[in-house]
């Protein structure tokens, strides 16, 4: 991703709709290059031909659908990013939620690139918690990656730590982008309002 | 015993892929001590049989935070053990990590890891000859694990981090740093495992030499792994391992060993290296502290920032009696920002609980600001808490020529490897001159040797003395530096003390900084934020050669000469409401004094302030303004509050106080840290709670306090659950409080369903449904 399309996501994480302040721009590429700088990110995937059990259920069934495989992932930059975070809470907290949409939005960023390993016949990464997927499923994604040997860890609560974190499953062998078709918050929506959506985050400016 | 460190001793291989390889790979690896004991006891007489001179048993996952399968962790530990015992070699209880994070990364305490520990070697001291504690890539939860260790057995303890291709661990800390930690906390051997090859390892294996003269641990994966049809495959053939092994050996490490994808074919082909003398070394003797991050070694002028000190400073005193660390946070952040190497921290206020404020402050700066910290209190109690909990090997701030304090606090620096300054004085107060300073710089030195502290851990503050009252005494400080720094320890000298009494004080403390620096001094503790101390010590680095090539000092000052004078370019504000509404957070201050000039406080806020800060609400939910604007807003108007609070009787214009938690289990806070600055600017004051706060916290917070109301953050499903039970136990409490509820997953009806008083969806609603509250 460029960094005129990483400026637009992570305005998009602000709320940034239409055109953003100038100064509101500057920081944003400022708090990118931060974001970079402070960036330890490591990723672990497995690729799979059978389907583990947990992924015959619906929403997950549908979204393999027609694949050849799947890869489970897990990835991380890691917690020098949130310290910063964390300290400019009480130093700049403008700065620092400017941050923490530019680590969100490089986390994504490095995961897609990182993914191009398993060629362009891919899905996107569909993470549970998506279209009505129960986010408590990342527990057999932790148990078949073992992501603590890349510092990650999944917290009783079922979140993820650091918290520039990402888990999810990538369809082999056929293409599909990411839809409103099977999300159970579609109706209702405030992006679908207004004419959006959630998941192209870098087109809602 | 094994002649560790004399003689090259072989330890074992994986354990893993061997059982792997025996089709065991699907089962809990630490199961099969019970339900496949032969097999893995099959493996480790392979072991043996190759040539190990040490069993590590199979033992890895065994502690009670990352093991939560059906048996007992007894059963498991002494099965373990005994497994291991039928190699009939020494046995080495195999110790990893928990496999959680510590807060505030993760949720899991620094006291939660040390009991886990200590738990192990309670259960296994009497039965295993030592503790191999490998794979470690958290300093501080490497520290925990060690000192639960140390303070449970007496066997050997040896103990490795994994390291990747930059040359630090997952959590940024360097070879160096972990070398003198361990060091520092007397372990009986230290180096690395896994994650990398023999040759990715050789340069991090080469640090720790030249860090270290404690015999060195090496066991490296079988190379690098690669994926070759969803398989991990190690390349290196045994051959090549040993070729490796020998180049090891001949740099001086004394036990090899193999991790991941090593088998007992490849330890019987280093096992001939079994027994071979080790090199003598000897490592570099350097004072130097660190924090789990940055390292500061004292080969040069180290600038210590004063500022974390509340002598003379009352907002400071007032923020640490109430508990309120962000104000030590900023001073921290502000020093590392304007330069300082490390920062001093004293939290000596009359009436408080020392040990808890200096713990409490010590963690919250430590989480904050990655530079070492000197820790300064004359109450042994809180610099032992302190040194026990700090993440590195802090400076310990001080002990003097008396025997008394010498015998209080040596033991501390000796148990936690902390670096010591002696002040050169005792019970006699300060000696006058310059050989009467020396001798008890030369006393602290040798009764520091005698405590197993060597002299490079000690520094020296020769003291500085008031100008004004002691004139003639500004040369003795001198001179006693160059004495004590004719022995070879680093000084330091609070240097500002100098000009106490005199007027123009800043332009006698940066002439006397000036001396003192070619005196020799090694760490002025100063205010670096004082621009002009700054760039004295700047400058005397190019003068002295120690900034080569002037580079640190042309990149800083570079453009200061073509800057303008006035901080043209900047923008204007007109007026207080238009400071407010385009964040501008200084001149905020500014337009608030002048306002006051023609307005009472009250009408200030009411009239100004209130107004305005309604307006950036308004633009927010109209999608005008955006998140940035919002906080950058509330910011500006928090610093005008700040200023018009002055005005007022009793030292603040609060409109109420609000208690703020992210719930048990959460680890997510921005959104409630954006309501606390947005309620802040509204002029309300907020008691954080921070994020995972169990609910008797937040009960016991608003049962002290007395808040108008309660604002909880949830993010998830899950944690809307322990939101529930905060909630319920606040009310069992008989809060009377509102409770406020917002996040991610919470609605108005979600809200209701969980016994909440209210939801409100962002940060200023927030504040509305306080405006509300207030009025009402």
């Amino acid at each position: 991703m460029n960094s005129s399309e990483l400026r637009r996501r992570a305005l998009a994480y602000l709320g940034c709709v239409g055109r953003a302040p100038a100064a509101t721009e500057e920081m944003v590429d400022d708090c990118l290059e931060e974001a970079r700088s402070l960036a330890h990110f490591r990723a672990v995937g497995r690729e799979y031909t059978r389907p583990l059990p947990f992924l015959e259920k619906p929403p997950y069934r549908e979204f393999l659908a027609g694949c050849s495989g799947y890869a489970l992932v897990a990835m991380t930059l890691g917690s020098e990013v949130e310290r910063r975070i964390r300290a400019l809470m009480t130093l700049d907290a403008a700065r620092a939620v400017v941050l923490d949409a530019c680590a969100s939005a490089l986390v994504e960023a490095m995961g897609d690139k990182w993914e191009e390993r398993y060629g362009e016949n891919r899905t996107f990464r569909f993470c549970p918690g998506y279209g009505g997927s129960d986010v408590a499923d990342n527990r057999y994604l932790f148990e078949q990656l073992d992501p603590a040997r890349i510092g990650m860890q999944l917290l009783p609560s079922g979140m993820m730590a650091p918290q520039k974190s990402m888990a999810g499953i990538v369809g082999l062998g056929k293409r599909e982008k990411r839809s409103c078709s099977d999300c159970m918050a579609a109706e209702g929506c405030l992006y679908r309002k207004e004419g959006r959506v959630c998941y192209r985050s870098e087109e809602n400016c | 015993m094994l002649p560790l460190g004399r003689k090259l001793l072989i330890a074992d291989g994986g354990m893993g892929s061997e059982l792997e390889r025996m089709g065991l790979g699907a089962f809990d690896p630490m199961e099969l001590n019970v339900t496949h004991a032969e097999k893995v006891r099959s493996v480790h007489r392979a072991y043996a049989a190759a040539g190990a001179d040490l069993i590590t048993a199979n033992s890895f996952g065994l502690n009670a935070v990352k093991y939560r399968g059906k048996y007992p962790l007894e059963t498991l530990v002494s099965a373990a053990v005994e497994n291991a015992r039928s190699a009939g070699k020494p046995v080495f209880f195999d110790v990893g990590p928990t496999g959680a994070l510590l807060a505030p990364v993760g949720t899991l305490t620094f006291d939660e890891a040390y009991e886990a520990y200590a738990q192990i070697a309670r259960l296994t001291s009497a039965q295993v000859d030592g503790y191999l504690v490998e794979t470690f890539s958290d300093l501080y939860e490497l520290k925990a694990c060690v000192l639960a260790l140390m303070e449970h057995t007496d066997k050997p303890v040896y103990a490795t981090m994994t390291f990747d291709r930059t040359g630090r661990t997952l959590t940024g800390s360097t070879p160096e740093i972990m070398a003198q930690l361990l060091e520092g906390l007397g372990v009986d051997a230290l180096g690395v495992n896994c994650s990398l090859g023999p040759a990715e390892l050789f340069p991090v294996v080469e640090r720790i030499l030249r860090a270290t003269d404690l015999p060195v641990v090496v066991q490296p994966n079988r190379g690098l792994p690669v994926f070759e049809n969803g398989k991990t495959v190690y390349p290196l053939s045994d051959e090549e391992f040993a070729a490796w092994a020998q180049k090891y050996a001949e740099a001086g490490v004394a036990v090899l060993g193999g991790c991941c994808g090593t088998t007992p074919e490849t330890i019987q082909k280093i096992a001939p290296l079994s027994g071979r003398a080790v090199p003598a070394r000897r490592a570099e003797k350097q004072t130097a502290v660190c924090s789990a991050t940055k390292r500061v070694v004292f080969d040069g002028v180290r600038v210590c920032g004063e500022r974390m000190n509340p002598t003379g400073k009352p907002k400071l005193r007032d923020a640490i009696r109430a508990q309120d660390y962000d104000y030590l946070v900023a001073e921290a952040l502000r020093q590392e920002e304007a330069g300082a190497d490390l920062l001093d921290l004293n939290v000596g206020v009359p009436g408080i609980d020392e040990p808890a404020a200096m713990y409490a402050a010590m963690c919250a700066v430590q989480e904050n600001c990655t530079l070492p910290l000197q820790l300064d209190s004359s109450d042994a109690a809180a610099l032992e808490r302190g040194a026990r909990y700090y993440n590195g090997i802090p400076l310990l701030n001080s002990v003097n020529g008396e025997e008394t304090v010498m015998a209080k606090i040596f033991p501390v620096a000796k148990k936690y490897g902390a670096v010591v300054l002696g002040l050169t004085m005792d019970g006699g107060g300060v000696p006058r001159t310059a050989q009467e300073r020396a001798a008890i710089a030369r006393r602290i030195v040798s009764r520091a040797e005698e405590y197993g502290i060597p002299r490079h851990r000690v520094m020296i503050d020769t003291l500085v003395l008031t100008a004004s009252a002691e004139q003639p005494l500004v040369a003795e400080t001198l001179s006693a530096l160059s004495l004590v720094g004719g022995m070879g320890r680093a000084t330091a000298l609070g240097v500002s003390n100098v000009s106490f009494g005199l007027p123009a004080r800043p332009l006698i403390n940066r002439t006397f900084l000036a001396m003192v620096l070619a005196g020799g001094l090694t760490m002025p503790i100063i205010n670096p934020l004082d621009a002009e101390m700054m760039g004295t010590v700047r400058a005397f680095n190019v003068l002295s050669c120690a900034d080569e090539g002037a580079a640190d000092f042309i990149a800083r000052y570079r453009d200061a000469v073509q800057a303008p004078p006035s901080a043209a370019g900047a923008p204007t504000a007109k007026d207080l409401r238009d400071c407010v509404l385009r964040g501008l957070v200084r001149e905020a201050a500014e337009c608030a004094a002048r306002e006051l000039s023609v307005r009472a406080p009250l009408e200030t806020v009411n009239e100004v302030l209130i107004p305005a800060l309604n307006e950036v609400g308004e633009g927010y939910a109209q999608g005008r303004l955006y998140l940035p604007q919002l906080i950058a807003s509330a910011e500006a108007a928090k610093a005008a509050f700040a200023v018009v609070g002055e005005r007022l009787q009793g030292g603040g214009a609060s409109r109420g106080k609000v208690v703020l938690a992210t719930v048990h289990g959460d680890v997510h806070d921005i959104g409630k840290n954006i309501v606390k600055v947005v309620a802040q600017s509204h002029g309300y004051e907020v008691i954080d709670l921070g994020k995972d706060v169990p609910e008797e916290r937040v009960v016991e917070a608003v049962l002290r306090e007395k808040p108008l109301a309660v604002g909880l953050s949830a993010l998830m499903t899950t944690t809307v659950a322990s939101m529930r039970e905060t909630i319920a136990a606040l009310k069992a409490a008989g809060c009377t409080a509102k409770i406020l509820v917002g996040g991610a997953v919470l609605n108005a009806e979600i809200a209701r369903s969980i016994g909440a008083d209210g939801y409100t969806a962002d940060a200023p609603s927030f504040a509305a449904a306080l405006d509300a509250l207030s009025e009402a």
